[in-house]
């Protein structure tokens, strides 16, 4: 009761300070035209998320002057973007816009202006009573981002371990999303009976919430009762030979981490890279494939003279975004090793990243680390749609 | 170098019938236009004979060479298809010696065969681009290219100049008639445009709901169209036709209808007593209607009719006339000076008259 109290308060707050906002921007706009003066806009950009700002920090407290501070100046670059490179174009529109940019600002803009904040100070088990006490941290300049390559975030493995780690997860696993998609796609394009539900229950690892998918697939790898390894019994007894090869059930979670984890993940981003690639050859049209039978292409001559060619412009951008979220997929690796007790060996980058924040506590440590990450893929997504660009212009 | 037989085709989709026993002769080095109405299975039986369509039925010979169950590229034929399908991504170059890179040919060969296409249709410059960044009528002829360097033993067009603008289509017809006789092969060229198979035809095929109607030189189908279907397809503008019933007095034959009656002369239609009572269909060319004409002989009598409505095309002139409850089309030298609503008159000219069974559609006069 007395949070849906607390709930309708707020809500009515927040509409009041709405209505409030949108009546004086309604009557400037009117009343003076003040939306022709090239100061306008910008303006009213600033004074939107300073009042939300200003509402937010009364009402839920705990923000310091100094932080609104920060907060301000990121709305001061904003407002310096659209007064001189928007200027006074499309003014109404973009003030249509504005609500969605406080949005943005309160959930993209601030949470990475503190992580720049954090990274360049001290913030951890022992400094943080001070800093809810005095709104203050040490300054510690680039310490941070030294420490970052010179300490490990985990306790066993160093960053360069789990950089290398990483790669090879990243490629391993945007490898077999690849294949494995486009030969489901390839199977899919064909004109074969009951299509849909084969699409249907192929898409069905991806539809699914992922903690789901994934604790499932955890159970099926477990050493005693999961599928795989009664699959592997029931093989070995039926096919003695293959026990003189080494096959048999083996501790999937404790000895092998991170081939299950990879196991798991490929069957988890298959679905994904099956329907864009699918998506890709339905938009081929049958009259390329008509003249190469007629000059003569075999089928694997038709799929790498033709297919592959044709569906690069789709599948390009799908394996950039692939690439980003395999490098950045801590739910698969959490949810298997992280529980308590669980392995290192599995962590890549960001489930380190995870551990060293949340269970090490060392909050600015891994704010510089965030943001090393985050560089680290934000050059790669430019470079590989850049080189992308460069060969669709050659077309 | 290539004859081309189709025996008793037919092809279903499913429960759709879509040729139903087609059987065309195709000589060597013929130039073969196939036209019909859309719908009509003319493509159908050229991607049958390229081998990119099941034969549902019957049999398909090239240099009596039974090919029905031969894999495309085995045919030795080469098309050209209505969307041209370019390799997006090769360059005109590759686009034309794709085929030959594929047999593994000497790259001198390739490069002497591409070189000599691309002569041919003036494309030298065009070898490196890209086939978007082409206009239609190059893409065209990149894709004509592409089926010359191949030498195949026939040729199969597909509706190849559909996607060109007016003027440009006319150019390329006057090309492709142009490379008919350096190209030293059989053509099977599809079109819908009955104007395409008049002038570009050796031998017209028509085709309609998937049955050959009339196979025949241009000027054969033009002037002795054997069923109402044909009549009506070719030739523009359309043909007229009067639909009435035959009678007999004083030894001739007399067409009527509500609104004309007319005399049938023995040279249009010799066996008049078997037609006695017949319903038919009387078939005149807008040609043949001749307006505030002197008269003369094989000519048919006067009729008075109203001047509707004229279309001035430049040369000649459209004229929608109404003789009683009859519309007729005329097309006269221009410059008809009439104003539309005056009084005309008009007669037939009995040398091109087609009389056809109504319930029928056959031809039945000479």
């Amino acid at each position: 009761m007395e949070t849906l109290k607390s709930i309708v308060e707020v809500t009515w707050f927040i509409i009041l300070v709405a209505v409030g906002v949108a009546a004086l921007v309604g009557y400037l706009y009117s009343h003076f035209k003040f939306y022709a003066r090239s100061w306008f806009f910008p303006a009213v950009l600033a004074v939107f998320p300073a009042l939300a700002l200003a509402v937010f920090g009364g009402l839920l407290g705990g923000y310091t002057f100094q932080l609104w501070l920060y907060f301000l100046l990121a709305e001061a670059a904003i407002a310096a973007f659209f007064r001189f490179l928007v200027k006074g174009r499309h003014t109404v529109p973009y003030l249509m816009l504005a609500p969605a940019f406080v949005g943005l600002a309160l959930l993209l803009v601030y949470p990475f202006v503190f992580e720049v904040y954090l990274s360049f100070h001290d913030l951890k088990l022992t400094t943080i009573m001070m800093w809810k006490n005095t709104g203050t941290l040490p300054f510690v300049g680039i310490t941070q981002y030294i420490k970052v390559f010179t300490t490990s975030p985990l306790s066993e493995v160093t960053f360069w371990a789990l950089l290398l780690r990483t790669l090879v997860w990243t490629f391993t696993n945007v490898f077999f999303h690849v294949v494995g998609g486009f030969i489901l796609a390839l199977m899919l394009n064909n004109h074969i009976k009951f299509k849909g539900i084969y699409r249907t229950l192929l898409v069905i690892p991806w539809a699914m919430p992922q903690v789901v998918a994934v604790l499932a697939m955890r159970g099926e790898f477990h050493a005693q009762y999961g599928f795989v390894n009664i699959f592997l019994v029931k093989l070995v007894h039926h096919l003695p030979f293959l026990a003189s090869l080494g096959v048999g059930p083996v501790q999937w979670v404790s000895d092998y981490p991170l081939i299950t984890c990879t196991l798991i993940n490929i069957w988890l981003g298959i679905p994904f890279m099956m329907v864009v690639i699918l998506g890709g050859l339905q938009s081929i049209s049958s009259s390329y494939y008509d003249a190469a039978d007629i000059d003569g292409a075999s089928y694997f001559q038709k799929l790498r003279y033709i297919t592959l060619p044709l569906v690069r412009p789709v599948m390009m951008p799908a394996v950039t975004l692939g690439t980003v979220w395999t490098f950045n997929n801590i739910n698969v690796i959490y949810l298997v090793t992280g529980q308590s007790g669980g392995t290192e060996q599995a962590d890549i980058l960001v489930s380190a990243l995870y551990k060293a924040a949340f269970t090490y506590n060392r909050y600015s440590y891994s704010a510089a680390f965030a943001i090393i990450v985050f560089a680290m893929l934000f050059f790669f997504s430019v470079f590989y749609l850049k080189s992308f660009d460069a060969a669709k212009d050659e077309r | 170098m290539a004859t081309v037989q189709f025996k008793k085709i037919v092809k279903k989709f499913g429960d759709n019938l879509v040729l139903n026993g087609v059987d065309v002769d195709i000589k060597d080095h013929e130039f073969v236009v196939i036209v019909g109405p859309s719908g009509c299975g003319k493509t159908t039986l050229l991607r049958m004979l390229a081998g990119l369509e099941e034969v549902t039925d019957g049999e398909i010979f090239i240099d009596n060479l039974l090919v029905n169950e031969l894999h495309p590229s085995k045919r030795e034929i080469a098309m050209v298809f209505q969307d041209y399908a370019l390799y997006p991504h090769m360059t005109v170059e590759e686009n034309m010696n794709f085929a030959l890179r594929l047999r593994k040919m000497p790259k001198a060969e390739i490069r002497a065969r591409v070189t000599e296409a691309a002569n041919i249709l003036q494309l030298n410059k065009f070898l490196k681009r890209m086939p978007k960044q082409l206009s239609g009528g190059q893409r065209q002829r990149v894709a004509i290219g592409r089926a010359i360097v191949r030498k195949p033993k026939v040729f199969l067009f597909d509706e190849p100049l559909s996607n060109l603008d007016a003027k440009l289509r006319e150019e390329m017809r006057v090309e492709i008639a142009k490379l008919y006789p350096r190209l030293n092969a059989t053509i099977l060229y599809v079109t819908h445009d009955q104007v395409e198979a008049m002038t570009l035809a050796g031998r017209i095929v028509i085709m309609n709901h998937g049955i050959v109607q009339q196979v025949g030189s241009p000027i054969e189908v033009y002037r002795k169209p054997c069923n109402l279907f044909v009549a009506g397809f070719i030739g523009s503008p359309t043909m007229n036709f009067l639909t009435g019933k035959l009678s007999v007095a004083d030894g001739v034959s007399v067409f009527s209808n509500e609104s004309v009656t007319l005399p049938i002369p023995a040279f249009v239609l010799p066996q008049k007593e078997a037609l006695e009572g017949r319903e038919v269909v009387l078939g005149v060319r807008p040609d043949d209607v001749l307006v505030e004409h002197p008269g003369g002989e094989k000519l048919s009598c006067k009729m008075d009719g109203v001047l509707e409505v004229c279309e001035l095309l430049g040369h000649r002139e459209n004229l929608y006339l109404k003789v009683g409850g009859q519309r007729l089309l005329a097309t006269v030298e221009a410059f008809f000076n009439r104003s539309p609503g005056s009084a005309v008159s008009l007669c037939f000219n009995y040398q091109n008259m087609h009389v056809f069974d109504k319930a029928t559609g056959q031809r039945i006069s000479e």
